[in-house]
């Protein structure tokens, strides 16, 4: 019992991480571009739901709309401005600039909003929801599902819509898409502004879970990397199924061994699934 | 084009590191002391005094604590009480006749700025002696620092025992350490109720790990048995999985070494994975900050029934701690915690040293602090051979919200209530 509920605990996290780790897998797949400025992406997404809710009284449940809507305009402000003109050069260079973005937005950060540590004290996500012999946190259980509504809407845009079959067509083959008449540019641009707009959504979803800190989005840029890896990269599906496997992995890590490990937990993960099973947990090859 | 984007790239990343290296660090003040050669601050040669940082009629002291990050709020407690003891020693006429001027550096909470504000302080503005820093990680980093320098350092808040370890004679401490903690709440406990088994929960840093040793070591010395102890990195705060690991094992007492924010965190997941233990205990800190027991920084009606170590509360009978507890109040509006106090308490002992060395040179003052014996707010005051100040710890119980001294019997302000009522029951 005690193990299924530490599963559950981890599965709810690990809906969270599945929301970020999609953001990166969209960016990844469609451009090839590992986004090393995802962790800020998300730490913005944060602070604009922290400042909705102390400024306007903004619920963060309510405030991810916000953040996700901002941080799909910076997305596609980073990509026009600075993205476009490294693509199809180097992979280091593409790493060098979002590397730079990232430095770039968490020093601003700092500069703006100090070293503090943040928290809101929200009622609503402090209680207690029981389910048969089980509990449950209800904020991890309204971010839980706040996230699964966001993956659903991305996953929707991606199957449903003209403008997602586009990108995965992009993402299929670049070369080719345009020959079938499809934008590349437009896309690319919807792609990484999509991505940003998850991790954004997703920084605002954990924020009455978590504190708030410039450099708070690095470790879960580590952990986009070990879903994005776990789920077969660019493969968007791969990286939600990361996440919750990421989350569990930690919650156990926890449970049997200690918390302080669940990071390296994270990392064995990581490199066995490289030694191993490079193509993913689904499976799909990419070229 | 390609060129523009590489030049772009290299930009960003150069802005980047231009911004990280200066948002680090507080660059050197433009003061008067800048415009003075820099001495060496080792200064052996006896009678020599600091003429750099006693310029203009005012005596410069260095101070680091945590002004952000996340001990942010320990920090500002710091800087309140060395403020009013500011005023009332200047009020006073200061100290060898001239105003004291306080040096703040910032640490950010990290201990590799408390080394840079070291260097800052005692190599760019050549104060005499420095207090600081806040947690137990920065000051023990800045003692070897201060040792190299010879430069006395009086430290307000730090209980890890390993600040204390290297016998340095130019360190000195006010507070008392992880092993008074200990050794007072284990008494505590024997004489009330006796709990049997014992879990230990701390951050993993030296303040959490100092802590866990010195109860496990007092624990095991008493006959408590500890059946678990667990570390945990601050930062992710999901700790759900490490307290249903605790509640399986069912302990009578459990003991936190946490800072503030954890401590909030810790007590609302308790409650939500339902976790009942006779007795919550915890070192100090965040478990005993003025902010812990109030709804809307602190973790509220979680907080209730808390126990923990605490080095002093306003209604000690020591003379002068009701009447900073009220001169607090009206200052800043609430009430202060242990962590005010002790950084007022240091700037007074450090009055006290530089008067009866009646000079700036470190050395002396060094010499001089050994020998102090004076009474404060925070009860006497006397460093001795060792540098460690005796000085005894109560034990508080939030009770409606409120701190109340429960420990020792004679100091009590209120009964300890015990055992702590299950969650479903409160």
């Amino acid at each position: 019992m005690v193990v299924l509920q530490t599963v559950l605990n981890g599965l709810l996290t690990g809906g969270l991480y599945a929301l970020i780790g999609i953001g990166m897998a969209l960016v990844f797949g469609v451009m090839r571009i590992v986004n090393f400025a995802h962790g800020a992406l998300i730490m913005v997404g944060m602070y604009a739901a922290y400042f909705a809710f102390t400024l306007l009284g903004l619920s963060p449940y309510l405030g991810w709309i916000l953040s996700a809507l901002l941080l799909f305009a910076l997305g596609w402000l980073l990509y026009r401005g600075l993205i476009r003109p490294v693509m199809g050069q180097s992979d280091f260079m593409q790493i060098l600039l979002t590397t730079g973005v990232w430095l770039a937005l968490v020093d601003l950060a700092q500069l703006l909003f100090g070293a503090d540590y943040r928290q809101i004290n929200l009622g609503i996500a402090n209680a207690v929801v029981r389910l048969g012999p089980l509990r449950v946190s209800s904020g991890y259980l309204l971010s839980f599902f706040a996230a699964a509504v966001v993956i659903g809407l991305v996953y929707a845009f991606l199957y449903r819509t003209e403008l997602g079959r586009d990108v995965r067509a992009v993402a299929q083959n670049r070369e080719v898409a345009p020959l079938m008449g499809i934008d590349v540019e437009r896309v690319s641009a919807v792609a990484f502004a999509l991505g940003a707009a998850c991790a954004g959504a997703g920084g605002a979803l954990l924020l009455p879970l978590f504190y708030l800190y410039p450099t708070v989005g690095d470790p879960l840029l580590l952990r986009s990397f070990v879903m994005v890896v776990l789920g077969g990269m660019g493969s968007v599906e791969g990286a939600a199924l990361g996440g919750l496997v990421l989350g569990v992995a930690e919650s156990l890590t926890g449970y049997f061994w200690t918390d302080s490990y669940s990071q390296v937990v994270d990392f064995l993960l990581f490199l066995a699934i490289l030694l191993v099973r490079p193509s993913g947990l689904l499976g799909r090859q990419r070229a | 084009m390609l060129r523009r984007a590489r030049l772009m790239g290299l930009f960003l990343v150069a802005a980047a590191l231009l911004a990280a290296s200066c948002g680090g660090q507080s660059g050197p003040k433009p003061s008067s002391s800048s415009s003075n050669p820099p001495s060496s601050s080792s200064s052996s040669a006896s009678g020599s005094s600091n003429s750099s940082s006693a310029s203009g009629g005012t005596v410069t002291l260095g101070v680091i604590t945590s002004i952000t990050g996340s001990q942010a709020a320990f920090g500002q407690a710091h800087q309140r009480g060395y403020e009013i003891a500011l005023e009332e020693i200047n009020a006073k006429g200061g100290v060898l006749g001239k105003k004291i001027v306080l040096d703040y550096c910032d640490d950010t909470s990290k201990p590799d700025q408390a080394v840079q504000c070291v260097s800052k302080l005692v190599d760019q503005d050549h104060v005499p002696l420095v207090l600081g820093s806040y947690s137990s990680e920065s000051t023990y980093a800045i003692v070897s620092v201060m040792t190299q320098k010879q430069v006395p350092l009086i430290i307000p808040t730090a209980t890890a025992d390993n600040v204390m370890q290297s016998g340095s004679p130019w360190i000195f401490r006010i507070c008392a350490g992880s092993g008074d903690y200990a050794r007072t709440m284990v008494d505590f406990l024997k004489h009330n109720g006796d709990p049997k088994t014992m879990a230990i929960i701390y951050e993993n840093t030296n303040f959490g790990q100092s802590n866990d040793k010195s109860m496990r070591q007092a624990a095991a010395a008493a006959g408590i048995q500890v059946i678990d102890e667990e570390a945990y990195n601050a930062g992710s705060p999901d700790y759900k999985a490490m307290l249903q690991k605790v509640k399986a094992k069912h302990p009578d007492a459990i003991y936190f070494a946490s800072y503030l924010l954890d401590a909030v965190t810790l007590m609302h997941q308790a409650r939500q994975v339902d976790l009942n233990a006779k007795y919550f205990t915890a070192a100090g800190t965040g478990f005993s900050a003025a902010e812990f027991p109030t709804p809307d920084k602190g973790a509220g009606k979680d907080a209730e029934y808390t126990f923990s170590v605490n080095q002093w509360l306003p209604d000690a009978s020591w003379p002068g701690s009701k009447e900073f507890d009220q001169k607090f109040f009206q200052k800043y509006g609430s009430h202060p915690a242990y962590h005010a106090m002790e950084a007022y308490a240091a700037l007074y002992a450090a009055v006290a040293g530089i008067e009866k060395a009646g000079s700036l040179d470190p050395a002396k003052i060094q010499e001089a602090l050994h020998q102090i014996d004076i009474q404060t707010a925070f009860g006497p005051v006397h460093f001795g051979a060792s540098g460690q100040n005796p000085h005894p710890v109560l034990i508080s119980q939030v009770q409606k919200g409120q701190y109340m001294t429960v420990w020792p019997a004679d100091a009590a302000s209120a009964k300890p209530i015990y055992p702590t009522p299950p969650w479903s029951q409160r």
